[in-house]
């Protein structure tokens, strides 16, 4: 189980809506090995994103194991997820979630800045620039370094995304319908780009989407339908 | 490291931030400027006071008065070493009158030793016509009377002048222009003619100094003998004396500036004095030290010549109270000495004062230190008044100048504290306005609040980002005010004339009936840092609630938010 990287066993998560509780996941079951890029498609409202973000420590489950890297989930406290969520995984989310305030090089070096402690920062911060300045120049965006994210089309927006998920190196790299708001070109160069940092860094990719001929990508694909993979 | 990068992006980037800046800064200035004035009126008071009693004052109940001063402050002085000096004081009502005019004004006369009571309190500063010099008197060179009478006669006529070139040509003027034009004249008149009497009375005194001369030849001639020509010689100098244009020293008077009549302030805020050294003025009171019975109450009346004008800043001593040499009062307010009528050389009871003002060394003159050693001069006063228990008929207190005018100062004090409480109070407005334009950050900032939780960030983390924000807010907004409220204060005088200029108000200060010749614009760097750290405080307060929200915001409610 050691190449396991993402174990979810038996998820369960429901929501209230007013006076129904809406059963999103029921019992869901699927592993991803390390380094594998696995796919997760289903329709909308299938609770594909429940999954992700449970998967991604950003919420808790009603019932049910999830094992990230080895460690279980429940037992970890809230400074432990914390950090490695900051420092194991990384997202990427459909709508991009870049900083309006910030340049590109500032939305990619955040997540280095939460995790370097307060006087830290002082001291890789060249390391880090450097390393960001890397990231974004194999992403094509090294000319985009000074713009704000409202200066950018939605494909270069996403990649500055993916920059920033990769800025720590995490080991786990969780994509939220990485495509969905993009057009058919851009969204293939998003798929590429996911494609190839899996294979050169091995990470564990998990992407969710609704389109089954990107999901093809994958090495894997998990179809969730019903709250469950079926 | 994050929270103060993304605290500062946002500080940069929210217009909406300015608001709350410019709010904090608006009360910072408000409580800023409204406290400094206050301290400032309180210290002129405080000021006043000391100026008036020195640092600690004995007094008797009642008039009976307190007697053997002299070899009292001698003991005291020896006794208590904090002591530097001590001084009598006599303070009683009279009837004030110039001679052929029909002004006549009730004032309180206060009895002092000059140049002692300059060791006491800070009485020279106040003087118009003495100013600079380090002793004052009753009996100044007439040639430096004269010197500063001329810079009077042209400040007035200046004023005069100024008055004169608005005029219009060939326009009538206002009746209000008309009426200070006269009163100016006046002025000038009067002044021409004290002029007049000091040049005349330094003619006098050269005579009276060669008589003067010969007659201490003559006595020495003479050799204790009756002599024709010593006799002759004092008969003449008695007549010289009578008509000299001025009083002789104990009969010469100085002045409050501020009583009413007897000089007036011009709108813009310059003094202009009709009564001058060399004028004569009459003094009519009622003997108060002697036991008597209220039907044997006669009036004294003396003449006086005035030397020169005292100033505290305080309209309430200003106004009200003339200074006489304190042997003089002593005996116009019977409280000399008195002897037996069949043996003259028997005292009956000694000569008394009111009070006797001490000035403390100024390394104890703080106000616990003073009180320490108000207690000394007690105790002093007690074991004196044990051994001399003439000294005393009634009881007596010793306080400290606070303490003696605590029912002005505290009041003051109170009404200091209530103003800082009501702009204090006005100042939760700043709060209320961090913690609204907080809200509606939070609010918008929602989804980037999920961001920085799926990246990592602790709930502590986010709310220290708002809170850091808040309290950025509040001390750009509070040094923004202190700065506008110093600037202010510092140049309030100006900006009062100005207002007073282009919209013909003052601020609710005029110049022409108060005699704050200028507003306090002193800011104490204290103030300025408590008001500062209030402010930042509220800065914090007011981002606490929405940093709490934005902390406790799950992340993926916070994501999933439109």
């Amino acid at each position: 189980m050691a190449d396991v990287a993402i174990q979810v066993d038996r998820l369960y998560k429901s929501y209230q809506l007013g006076r129904v509780d809406l059963h999103v996941l029921r019992g869901v079951t699927f592993h991803v090995a390390a380094g594998e890029f696995a796919a997760v498609v289903g329709a909308s409202g299938s609770g594909k994103s429940t999954m992700l973000h449970l998967a991604g420590l950003l919420d808790r489950p009603d019932r049910g194991q999830i094992r990230l890297l080895g460690q279980d989930a429940a037992s970890l406290s809230s400074g432990a997820r914390n950090r490695m969520r900051c420092r194991d995984i990384g997202f990427v989310f459909q709508f991009y979630h870049l900083l309006p305030e910030l340049n590109v090089l500032q939305n990619v070096l955040l997540p280095a800045r939460v995790d370097a402690p307060s006087m830290g920062w002082l001291s890789r911060r060249r390391a880090v620039k450097k390393r960001a300045r890397e990231i974004l120049d194999r992403l094509g965006l090294d000319d985009r370094l000074m713009h704000r994210p409202t200066e950018l089309s939605g494909g270069e927006r996403q990649r500055v995304a993916l920059a920033r998920a990769m800025i720590n190196r995490p080991k786990i790299l969780l994509a939220d319908e990485p495509t969905g708001n993009l057009d058919s070109k851009a969204g293939k160069g998003i798929l590429d780009l996911l494609r190839e940092l899996n294979r050169r860094s091995g990470q564990t990719t998990l992407m969710v989407t609704h389109d089954l001929s990107l999901a093809e990508q994958a090495d894997r694909i998990l179809h969730l339908s019903d709250g469950r993979i079926v | 490291m994050y929270k103060l990068f993304l605290c500062l992006r946002y500080l940069r980037s929210r217009l909406i931030a300015y608001f709350a800046v410019l709010g904090v800064a608006v009360c910072v200035f408000m409580v800023l400027v409204s406290v400094s004035v206050m301290n400032g009126f309180l210290h002129k008071i405080e000021q006043a006071a000391k100026g008036l009693f020195g640092d600690i004052v004995i007094e008797s109940a009642g008039l009976t008065g307190l007697g053997y001063y002299d070899e009292f402050t001698r003991q005291v002085a020896r006794q208590v070493p904090e002591v530097e000096a001590a001084s009598p004081f006599i303070i009683t009502f009279g009837l004030l009158r110039v001679p052929a005019t029909d002004y006549r004004q009730a004032v309180q006369i206060a009895g002092i030793r000059l140049p002692e009571r300059a060791g006491v309190t800070d009485f020279e500063d106040g003087l118009h016509f003495q100013e600079g010099l380090s002793e004052p008197t009753f009996d100044p060179p007439v040639a430096l009377l004269q010197d500063r009478l001329r810079a009077e006669a042209e400040h007035t006529e200046r004023i005069r002048r100024s008055e004169m070139q608005q005029l219009k040509p060939g326009k009538a003027p206002s009746a209000l222009r008309a009426k200070r034009l006269n009163r100016l004249e006046t002025a000038r008149l009067f002044q021409l003619q004290a002029a007049e009497i000091l040049r005349q009375a330094a003619d006098y005194q050269d005579r009276m100094r060669r008589l003067q001369a010969r007659l201490d030849a003559a006595r020495l001639q003479a050799g204790g003998q009756d002599s024709k020509t010593v006799d002759e010689l004092l008969i003449e100098l008695e007549k010289l004396t009578e008509q000299a244009a001025i009083q002789p020293p104990e009969y010469r008077i100085i002045l409050g500036l501020g009583i009413s009549g007897l000089s007036f302030r011009t709108e813009a805020g310059q003094t202009v004095r009709y009564i001058v050294p060399g004028h004569k003025v009459v003094l009519s009171l009622v003997p108060l030290g002697q036991r008597l019975s209220m039907t044997d109450i006669s009036p004294n009346t003396a003449t006086f010549t005035v030397v020169d004008d005292c100033r505290t800043d305080v309209s309430s001593i200003d106004s009200e109270i003339v200074y006489l040499p304190f042997e003089t009062l002593q005996r116009l307010n019977n409280m000399s000495a008195e002897y037996d009528a069949d043996d003259p050389k028997v005292q009956i009871a000694p000569a008394r004062c009111g009070q006797i003002h001490i000035k403390v060394a100024p390394e104890h003159a703080q106000d616990k230190s003073l009180e320490a050693v108000c207690r000394k001069v007690e105790a002093a006063w007690q074991e004196f008044h044990r051994r001399r228990p003439q000294a005393a008929g009634g009881d007596v207190s010793v306080q400290t100048w606070r303490q003696r005018q605590a029912k002005i100062i505290a009041p003051i004090e109170q009404q200091r504290t209530l103003v800082a409480i009501m702009f204090g109070i006005i100042s939760t407005v700043a709060v209320v306005l961090i913690f609204v334009i907080f809200y509606m950050i939070v609010m918008q900032k929602t989804r980037d609040i999920g961001v920085m939780k799926a990246i990592g960030a602790s709930a502590g983390g986010v709310a220290g980002i708002f809170l850091a924000y808040g309290a950025a807010v509040g001390l750009i907004g509070s040094i923004l005010g202190c700065v506008g409220g110093y600037f202010f204060v510092r140049n309030i005088n100006p900006i009062r004339d100005a207002m007073e200029r282009w919209f013909g108000f003052g601020g609710g200060f005029t110049k022409e009936f108060l005699l704050f010749e200028k507003l306090p614009n002193e800011v104490k760097p204290l103030t300025a840092l408590i008001i500062m750290a209030g402010a930042v405080l509220a800065g914090v307060l007011g981002a606490v609630i929405p940093a709490v929200k934005a902390a406790k915001m799950q992340a993926v409610e916070a994501l999933r938010y439109e």
